[in-house]
C-alpha cells in the first residue's frame, strides 16, 4: 500500500519506468526533476562466452565495440561475441588496457601489457619498446589526434607519427611531468590530456607545441585544503575532455575534479552522490559526467548537480539506482537487471546507451525512453 | 645509550592501548599502538591523531586551516570492492610449488645491489625455513627472482611475466622507489599483492592501492624524527642539507625540509651532489660560508664518508646527521676518524640482544656466511607476513589482500623487531638512531618530544 501510495506521486517519467520494471522503493526526492535513467543492462560475461575476469576498457566504434580483458581483446558486433582477438592472432599481449579507434582510418590502436598493437585490414602490427619509440612496454592508454597516435606508458607518453613512423617520447626530462608514470590520454582538437600518476594532469597545446602541468596545489598527499582548490589529488587514473562544455575532467583514487578553464569542481563522496572517492576511470559529454568507481557508476548532471549511481544490489542481485537531488536529498530504486559487478573501470557512449567495463564482465545500459 | 635502555624504551611514543584487537600475532598479548591508533581498531571511527605519526609541528598548513579532507586516517583506507575475492581459487593439489615472485636489484654493477642481495636472502631463508616446516599444506614454496635493472622502467615486465607465466600468488620488492611504483600500478590491474621490504619511498602507500604493504621505515618516519632529533633535542637552529641527486635524493629530504620549515628551521642552504661525485669541496665551502650549525646528508654511506673527510679537513666542525643509507660500517672505513659523532637514523639496532634476531643471526649467517643487516632482516619479516597470509587464505589473491589487511593498525614483532601498520598498511613503528662513538655505532630508540612514555614492552 505504501509503495503503491508513493507511485502515485511521480510523474509520467516515473510511470513509464515502471512500467519497464523498474521498482520504486524509496522516492524522498520524487519529485524533483530526474535525469534520463539506465534501467535495463544486458551483461556479457563467462556464462555467455566472454572472457573471465577483469574487463579493462571498453570502446565503441559505431555498432561494434571493442573490450579489453586479460585474456583478449573483444569485438561484438550487434550485441554478440564475433571475435576474442588473442596473441594467437598476432596481437602483441594478451592483456589489453586500452582501445582507441582512428575514425579516419578505420584502424584499431590497442595498448597492451606488452607493448602496443594496430589491427588494420585485418592484421595486427605490434610495437614495443625495443622495437619502436614506444617509451616502455606497460601501456594503459591509447588516443589517436589527427595524424598522431598518442601512448600513455609507465615510462613516459610516446607520439607516433602515423604520416611518417616517427616517434617522439614525453617525460620528466623534456615536459613538466613531476612524474613519468602516464596513465591514460584523451585529446581533443586543440590539446592532449595526460593522466600522470603522481603527477596530475599534463596537457600538451598542440598548435603552441607547449605543455602545462596541472597539480594538487596544497602540494600534500595527506589533505584537500580546499574542496575546489584545484586538482583534487595527483594521483589520476583517467582524463576525459568534454569538447560539449569544454571542460576536462579527471578520476583520481581521492575524488573526482573537474576544469572548465577558469574554476576547478571537486567531488567527494562526503559533499556528493559520488559513491566512491576511487574512481577507475571517468567519461564526460554534454551534461553528464560518469566515473568509474569501485563501488559502482556514479553520474553527474553537471548542469542540475543531480547525481544517479547504478550499482548491483548484493543481496537481490537486482539492480539499484541511488539519486542524489541538488538539494541532498536521496531516492533509491530496483531494476530487474543490473551492471555485472560494482567494481567499474571504464564505460564508453553508443547513442544513449553505455557501455560499462566491470571487474567480472561487460554491462551494456539500455536508458529508457 | 646501551641495548637493554633501548629494549624497555623504544617505543615509548604509543598513545592508546588496543585492547582487544585481534592480533595477527598471537604472541603480542599486551600492547599499545602509535599514535594514530589512539583509542581506536579496525572498524572504528578514523583516529584524529595526525597521519604517520607526524609531529604536531610538522602538519601542514596547521596555523591556516584545518584541511578539507584528510586521507590514510580511517579505516575505508584500503577499502576494495573488486572480484577479486571470487576467482577460483587455484587448486593446491595440481601444483608443484606455491610460487612467489621477487624482484630486486642484484646484479653486482647495480650500486643498489647491496641492498637487494640481502634482501634476496632475508626472502630465500623465510621461504625456506617455510618449507622445512611443511610449505603450504604440503606443497613448497617457490622464490621465483627478477633482477630488478637500474635502467629506467625495464624491470616494468617483471611483474606481468610473474603473473602471466610464472602465475605467482604475490609478491615480494622492490628496493628502487620508481620500481615499486611501477610494480604498484601494474598490480591494480593484475590484482598481485605486494610485500615491499626495502623502499625509503612514502608515497608508495599513499596511493589508495590495497594490494601493497610496506614494512620499512620510510623517508617520513626518517625525517620527522631527525627534525625532532636536531631542532628539539640538540637545539640547534641553522642547517644545511646535502643530498644526492638521485629519487632517494630528491625524495629523500622532502620530508625532512618541509618539517624543518614547518619547525621554523628552514634549513639555510641546500646543495645537491651526484651519485658519481667524490669531490665536495665546492658544496662545503658554501655551506661552511653560510653559517650553519649543523648539517643534513641524505645519501648513501660511501658518499657520506668521503664528505665528512673532506669537511672535517677543512676544519668544519658541525655536526652531521644523516639518512638510513648512511648508516653502514663504510661511512668509517671511508672517513675514520672523522666520522666520530656522526648521528644517522637506522631501520635496525643489530647491537640487540632479544633472542629472536640473534637466533636469527645466527641462521642467517649459517646459510650465507655473512651476517645479515636490515634489507635482510625486513626481507625475512615481509616475507614471512606474506606467507602466513597465504597459508591463512589459500590461493586467491583476493583474500591473501585481505589477510594483509588484517595488520591494519596492529604490530607485528619480527627480526627487525616491532613494526606498527598504519590504514595504509604502512609500518610507522619508531625508528632507531646510531652515533658513531670510538669507531662503532651506538644505538638508542627514536624518542620524540611530542611523545609521552608510555611502556611497550618490547622494542625493534
Amino acid at each position: 500500500m505504501r509503495i503503491a501510495a508513493q507511485l502515485r506521486k511521480v510523474s509520467s517519467q516515473w510511470r513509464a519506468l515502471l512500467g519497464a520494471g523498474l521498482l520504486v522503493l524509496a522516492a524522498a526526492g520524487a519529485a524533483a526533476q530526474n535525469p534520463p535513467l539506465y534501467t535495463k543492462w544486458v551483461n556479457y560475461t563467462q556464462a555467455n562466452g566472454f572472457p573471465a575476469g577483469e574487463v579493462f576498457c571498453v570502446t565503441v566504434d559505431g555498432s561494434r565495440v571493442w573490450a579489453g580483458t586479460e585474456h583478449g581483446l573483444v569485438l561484438l558486433e550487434d550485441g554478440r561475441v564475433k571475435k576474442i582477438f588473442t596473441t594467437a592472432d598476432g596481437m602483441v599481449s594478451n592483456a589489453v588496457m586500452s582501445v582507441a579507434v582512428d575514425k579516419q582510418t578505420g584502424d584499431v590502436w590497442i595498448a597492451t601489457f606488452g607493448g602496443a598493437s594496430v589491427y588494420s585490414a585485418g592484421q595486427f602490427r605490434n610495437y614495443t619498446s625495443l622495437s619502436s619509440g614506444l617509451a616502455n612496454d606497460l601501456v594503459y592508454g591509447v588516443a589517436v589526434q589527427g595524424k598522431y597516435v598518442w601512448l600513455a606508458t609507465t615510462a613516459g607518453a610516446s607520439r607516433l607519427n602515423t604520416y611518417n613512423g616517427s616517434w617522439s617520447i614525453f617525460n620528466e626530462t623534456n615536459a613538466p611531468f613531476q612524474e613519468p608514470w602516464a596513465y591514460s590520454i584523451a585529446v581533443s582538437a586543440k590539446k592532449v590530456y595526460i593522466a600522470a600518476w603522481g603527477g596530475g594532469v599534463v596537457v600538451y597545446d598542440i598548435a603552441g607545441q607547449y605543455w602545462r602541468p596541472y597539480t594538487d596545489p596544497d602540494g600534500e598527499m595527506e589533505i584537500v585544503l580546499y574542496r575546489n582548490q584545484g586538482l583534487i589529488h595527483n594521483i589520476v587514473s583517467s582524463v576525459s575532455y568534454n569538447p560539449d562544455t569544454k571542460m576536462f575532467w579527471a578520476s583520481t583514487y581521492f575524488g573526482l575534479s573537474g576544469y572548465d578553464g577558469r574554476n576547478w569542481h571537486n567531488y567527494l563522496t562526503k559533499d556528493s552522490g559520488l559513491i566512491s572517492n576511487f574512481i577507475n576511470g571517468v567519461q564526460s559529454r554534454g551534461n553528464e559526467v560518469w566515473a568509474c568507481t569501485q563501488g559502482g557508476l556514479s553520474e553527474l548532471d553537471y548542469k542540475t548537480n543531480t547525481w544517479v549511481t547504478y550499482r548491483p544490489d548484493r543481496k537481490t542481485g537486482r539492480g539499484e539506482v541511488l539519486i542524489t537531488y541538488p538539494d541532498g536529498k536521496k531516492s533509491r530504486m530496483e531494476t530487474p537487471t543490473s551492471l555485472a559487478h560494482n567494481y567499474i573501470l571504464n564505460m564508453d557512449f553508443q547513442g544513449k546507451d553505455i557501455w560499462v567495463a566491470t571487474a567480472q564482465g561487460l554491462s551494456h545500459g539500455i536508458r529508457q525512453p | 645509550m646501551n641495548t637493554q635502555s633501548t629494549a624497555v624504551a623504544r617505543l615509548c611514543i604509543l598513545a592508546g592501548v588496543l585492547a582487544g584487537s585481534a592480533w595477527p600475532q598471537s604472541a603480542l598479548s599486551q600492547t599499545t599502538a602509535p599514535s594514530q591508533a589512539t583509542g581506536k581498531t579496525a572498524g572504528q571511527p578514523a583516529a584524529a591523531a595526525p597521519y604517520a605519526n607526524m609531529p604536531q609541528q610538522a602538519v601542514p598548513y596547521r596555523r591556516f586551516r584545518k584541511p578539507y579532507q584528510e586521507w590514510y586516517v580511517a579505516p575505508s583506507t584500503l577499502a576494495y570492492d573488486g572480484g577479486a575475492r571470487s576467482v577460483p581459487d587455484g587448486d593446491l593439489a595440481h601444483l608443484q610449488a606455491v610460487n612467489i615472485g621477487f624482484l630486486g636489484p642484484l646484479d653486482k654493477d647495480n650500486y643498489d645491489s647491496q641492498y637487494g642481495i640481502p634482501m634476496l636472502h632475508g626472502a630465500q631463508l623465510a621461504v625456506e625455513e617455510a618449507n622445512a616446516r611443511g610449505g603450504d599444506r604440503g606443497k613448497p614454496f617457490a622464490l621465483l627472482v627478477h633482477d630488478d635493472l637500474p635502467l629506467w622502467g625495464a624491470s616494468s615486465m617483471a611483474i606481468v611475466d610473474m603473473y602471466f607465466n610464472q602465475h605467482v600468488w604475490a609478491m615480494l620488492g622492490s628496493v628502487d622507489s620508481a620500481s615499486t611504483h611501477i610494480e604498484l600500478r601494474a598490480t591494480l590491474k593484475l590484482e598481485l599483492p605486494i610485500m615491499d621490504t626495502a623502499t625509503n619511498d612514502p608515497t608508495v602507500t599513499e596511493t589508495r592501492i590495497p594490494w601493497l604493504m610496506h614494512d620499512f621505515p620510510d623517508d617520513r618516519q626518517q625525517g620527522y624524527a631527525l627534525a625532532d632529533y636536531i631542532f628539539n633535542q640538540r637545539k640547534l637552529k641553522k642547517i644545511g642539507l646535502l643530498q644526492v641527486n638521485n629519487r632517494y635524493g630528491r625524495e629523500g629530504d622532502r620530508i625532512f625540509f618541509d618539517t624543518a620549515r614547518r619547525m621554523r628551521r628552514q634549513p639555510e642552504v641546500v646543495l645537491k651532489f651526484t651519485p658519481s661525485d667524490t669531490d665536495f669541496s665546492s658544496q662545503l665551502h658554501t655551506l661552511n660560508a653560510s653559517g650553519i650549525d649543523g648539517l643534513v646528508i641524505w645519501g648513501d654511506a660511501r658518499q657520506a664518508g668521503m664528505i665528512l673527510k673532506q669537511m672535517r679537513a677543512m676544519g668544519m666542525r658541525q655536526p652531521v646527521f644523516g639518512s638510513s643509507r648512511i648508516a653502514y660500517p663504510e661511512v668509517m672505513k671511508i672517513a675514520g676518524p672523522a666520522a666520530e659523532g656522526l648521528v644517522v637514523v637506522t631501520p635496525l639496532d643489530p647491537t640487540r640482544t632479544d633472542p629472536q634476531w640473534q637466533q636469527f643471526r645466527q641462521r642467517y649467517q649459517a646459510r650465507f656466511h655473512t651476517g645479515p643487516d636490515a634489507y635482510a632482516a625486513y626481507a625475512f619479516d615481509g616475507m614471512n607476513v606474506l606467507l602466513a597470509a597465504i597459508q591463512k587464505a589459500g590461493l586467491n589473491r583476493g583474500r591473501i589482500m585481505d589477510a594483509l589487511r588484517d595488520y591494519e593498525m596492529k604490530p607485528y614483532r619480527g627480526v627487525s623487531g616491532t613494526a606498527f601498520f598504519d590504514y595504509a598498511l604502512n609500518d610507522i613503528a619508531p625508528i632507531t638512531f646510531a652515533q658513531i662513538q670510538n669507531g662503532q655505532f651506538v644505538y638508542w630508540p627514536e624518542h620524540r618530544t611530542d611523545w609521552k612514555s608510555k611502556p611497550m614492552g618490547f622494542a625493534r
